[in-house]
């Protein structure tokens, strides 16, 4: 299953909005970097992934996102999980990235 | 290897079903690994959590070979599927570079890394798993899920 990514700046939180639907794997998580590295270098603020129709994800996204964390933490910005599905939780809880990364909606 | 090896025959003496397929060592294909894993989990009773755990252990399972086996794009690796009606065993094998087995270890949360969670997620989401990796071998990992047994 392909990965379908939109993004969009949100002026009144003042974040990004980036809402991902599909899965994401060693095929498509290149794509996730690539979109989270473009809307930095437009602006760097805090991202909120939106994972309400993300089915599935792995180390390989995961490490995407530690990336563009550490990146973020650097001007005190913080990526956001929104809505995970149980599945992408569990992965969360177990790998104790649910204590780096804000989780809500869940 | 060698181990490994008598492990897998081992384990076949007691299966009564057991299912390969040859996966080209591209990530493109790793979806299609997910999507067998789970037609064959669910046919032999796995919960939607349980088919979970497994689809995401069989996908860090491959992605270790295509990251870090030293196939050429065209050359194809092996999994096996071994179905009983207690568990499921998966074998996933490649003539890659191997790794040093001290290397595995928890997450260090203080700082985090964007790699090396591969084999601890396998190993947190199954129930047995034993891998036998030689540095310059190659590493083969055998994963054993348990029906009705969740942690």
């Amino acid at each position: 299953m392909p990965l379908n990514i939109i993004s969009k700046f949100n002026e009144s939180e003042n974040l990004w909005m980036m809402n991902l639907a599909g899965e994401i794997d060693i095929y498509t998580a290149n794509k996730l970097k690539e979109s989270l590295t473009k809307v930095l270098n437009e602006k760097s603020e805090s991202v909120k992934i939106d994972c309400e129709e993300l089915d599935y994800i792995d180390s390989t996204g995961l490490g995407v996102l530690i990336g563009t964390l550490k990146r973020l933490k650097q001007d005190d910005k913080n990526i956001i999980i929104y809505k995970p599905k149980p599945n992408i939780l569990k992965l969360l809880n177990i790998t104790g990235l649910n204590k780096i990364f804000i989780v809500e909606g869940e | 290897m060698k181990n490994y090896l008598n492990i897998k025959e081992k384990v076949k003496d007691t299966m009564s079903d057991s299912l390969s397929i040859s996966v080209p060592s591209k990530p493109e294909y790793v979806s299609i690994v997910r999507l067998t894993a789970s037609a064959i989990a669910y046919g032999i009773g796995f919960n939607i959590e349980q088919i979970e755990d497994i689809k995401v252990a069989i996908s860090e399972a491959c992605t270790n070979v295509i990251k870090h086996g030293k196939c050429e794009i065209s050359d194809n690796y092996q999994i096996d599927f071994l179905m009983d009606e207690e568990k499921m065993t998966i074998c996933i094998e490649d003539n890659g570079n191997g790794f040093c087995r001290n290397d595995v270890c928890e997450p260090d949360l203080s700082s985090p890394k964007e790699g090396g969670l591969g084999i601890f997620i396998i190993q947190t989401l199954m129930d047995d798993v034993r891998i036998a990796t030689e540095v310059g071998k190659g590493t083969s990992i055998q994963m054993i899920k348990y029906l009705g047994v969740d942690f």
